[in-house]
């Protein structure tokens, strides 16, 4: 039915969208490796990072794409407060706690964006946004390339800061084990307040990239939550590259999914992924089978 | 309560399941619509219950199996015109299967991913229901017979929480509690004393699943009409997290409270579904930061300030 270069096209295109949601699964990753917390609001964090890089846009008329570092620091500022005030006092108690925390945090902020902005979906609209880019037969919109290579290089650049800096050092020995790493001097607390903050950033900046791409709504968070959790194990929690592995085999697979079943089946090959990588191979694709 | 022994206390609940049968006949169509409501809700945090204050499973899945059961218990209503005991029986089969078949998948990294795995699967399933047209896609399925009539259905719901109820006793007044607490608590030592946690946690899951999927199956045929939103919706794991957090969780008494709760405050702001969620939102973040015990729990602490608190 359809020929080569659409379906090429297709895969091409998802499995940059999934390369451009590593970034968010990133976050979503390092929050989970240090906090031991699935950060169910992480999602929404990703709605707010789309939000800002459309007002961004609206009242200062600048590309959203270059406002990036705003809106990072943006999202991050927000996320401090919620550390500090609702994550860090429930610290004893277990993720458990933190996590139903989160949860309500969630609901709260889908309310907020329905309150404060309706709940019409939106786009963040460039002209650039609809052009196509073309090779051979191979077609796929410039603003997936675009999003594409910032959230790579987004990557490369928090792999750096974790496998090269101290704060990397200090956050790796925290995932490891908090309390050997609190006694050996690391102040775990604050550390774990940075990784909170850093995940944030991530996914308020692919955010911004998915709005700039894609529609989004009030209640985008959750599938794109799902998505980004699928991201992580897929590439193996803890492996900052993997995850980007891991956003090109989920946007791989999920375009053959549509493919083949039909476009409603792209989220649900997703779901079904995440429970089947889970069941089969916990430590995601690229860890070599434990004995 | 706590003095009460096993036995005593499932005499208190069948005395009060005889006392509320009867009820039907005083109680007009609100009330009664109100108490089905509170039923069904008890239910579905009794069975949260069952998994986090027993085992120590967090869900966000009642969604997925309130949907499964709905959608069971329409295949079985209008294709073999099953009566509905057999209807309801055949929705806890369901339930309890698909508990036992996703459970290698959700209690892999010792339940880490839990949580948002049964999110994943109440998504799965109604993305599958929307996309098959067999299943009625995104506009759902109708029940070709006309749903019982209201007291009836009252009848049933009572029936479903009194099982719950009673399950409850029984994992928590028998030598079942113990070895519960036990994998609840440390999962290695209790590996250690012969406790299979594995086992232990898969059968609190399939309980607690194939519950929620007789209530799912009971709500679907009030409705008389189910479609993937409502049924696999979000709202009923927000409702159940509400209550337990409300009531307490792992309390006794927490889901009875709980649930009295939220359909109050669901009848309070009806016109204001927004301002609903986002109140219980607010709500569950202030209890879990300073009641952590709930409302029971903070009675209790009330009460008997020396007594250690039963969440601790």
């Amino acid at each position: 039915m359809s020929d080569v270069g659409t379906v090429l096209s297709t895969i091409i295109s998802g499995m940059l969208l999934g390369g451009m949601l590593a970034l968010t699964a990133l976050g979503l990753s390092i929050v989970l490796g240090v906090m031991r917390l699935v950060n169910l609001a992480h999602g929404d964090f990703l709605v707010v990072g789309a939000y800002a890089g459309l007002f961004f846009l609206k009242f200062t008329g600048i590309d959203p794409l270059l406002g990036l570092p705003v809106i990072a620091l943006l999202v991050a500022a927000l996320a401090v407060p919620l550390y500090g005030l609702l994550l860090a006092p429930l610290g004893e108690r277990g993720a458990e706690a933190q996590m139903m925390t989160m949860f309500a945090v969630s609901i709260i902020l889908e309310n907020v964006f329905v309150l404060a902005f309706s709940a019409d979906t939106r786009s963040i609209e460039r002209d650039y946004a609809t052009l196509p880019l073309t090779l051979g037969s191979v077609t796929v919109p410039l603003i997936y390339v675009i999003g594409f290579a910032i959230a790579v290089s987004l990557i490369l650049a928090v792999h750096w800061l974790i496998s090269k800096t101290r704060f990397g050092r200090d956050l790796r020995a925290s995932a490891a084990d908090a309390q050997a790493a609190e006694t050996l001097g690391v102040d775990v607390k604050r550390v774990q307040m940075a990784t909170f903050a850093l995940g944030a950033a991530c996914a308020g900046v692919g955010g911004t990239l998915i709005g700039a791409a894609f529609q989004f709504g009030p209640s985008s968070g959750a599938a794109y939550l799902l998505n980004s959790l699928a991201i992580v194990v897929l590439g193996g929690l803890g492996n900052v590259l993997g995850t980007l592995v891991g956003g090109l085999m989920l946007g791989f697979l999920q375009s053959l999914g549509g493919l083949t079943l039909g476009d409603g089946y792209r989220d649900l090959v997703g779901m079904a992924l995440f429970l089947l990588v889970l069941a089969f191979r916990p430590d995601g694709f690229l860890a070599r089978r434990r004995s | 309560m706590k003095t009460l022994s096993g036995l005593a206390e499932a005499g208190v609940l069948l005395g009060a399941f005889i006392l509320l049968w009867f009820a039907s006949d005083f109680v007009d169509d609100y009330g009664l619509q109100i108490a089905f409501r509170v039923l069904i809700y008890l239910t579905l945090a009794e069975s949260w219950n069952l998994l986090a204050g027993s085992v120590g499973l967090v869900s966000l899945g009642t969604s997925c199996f309130v949907g499964l059961g709905a959608y069971v218990a329409f295949g079985l209503l209008n294709n073999i015109d099953a009566p509905l005991p057999l209807v309801l029986l055949g929705c806890a089969l369901a339930g309890g299967a698909l508990a036992a078949l996703v459970s290698p998948a959700l209690f892999r990294l010792r339940g880490l991913y839990f949580t948002v795995g049964t999110l994943a699967l109440a998504e799965l399933l109604r993305l599958t229901m929307v996309n098959v047209s067999a299943f009625g896609g995104a506009m759902g399925i109708f029940m070709q017979k006309d749903p019982p009539p209201l007291p009836e259905l009252y009848h049933y719901a009572l029936g479903v929480a009194l099982i719950a109820s009673l399950a409850i006793t029984a994992c928590a007044r028998t030598r079942v509690s113990v070895i519960l607490r036990a994998v609840r608590d440390d999962e290695d030592a209790a590996a250690q004393m012969g406790v299979r946690p594995y086992r232990v946690k898969l059968g609190a899951f399939v309980v607690a699943s194939a519950l929620v999927a007789i209530a799912g199956g009971v709500q679907a045929t009030k409705l008389g009409a189910i479609e993937p939103y409502g049924m696999f919706g979000l709202q009923w794991s927000i409702d159940v997290l509400s209550m337990v957090i409300i009531g307490g969780v792992g309390l006794r008494l927490g889901p009875l409270v709980g649930a009295l709760f939220v359909v109050a405050l669901g009848e309070a702001l009806a016109d204001y579904p927004e301002a609903h969620v986002a109140i219980a939102g607010l709500i569950l973040i202030v209890l879990i930061r300073f009641a952590p015990g709930g409302v029971v729990g903070f009675a209790e602490t009330l009460s008997s300030p020396t007594r250690k608190r039963a969440t601790a």
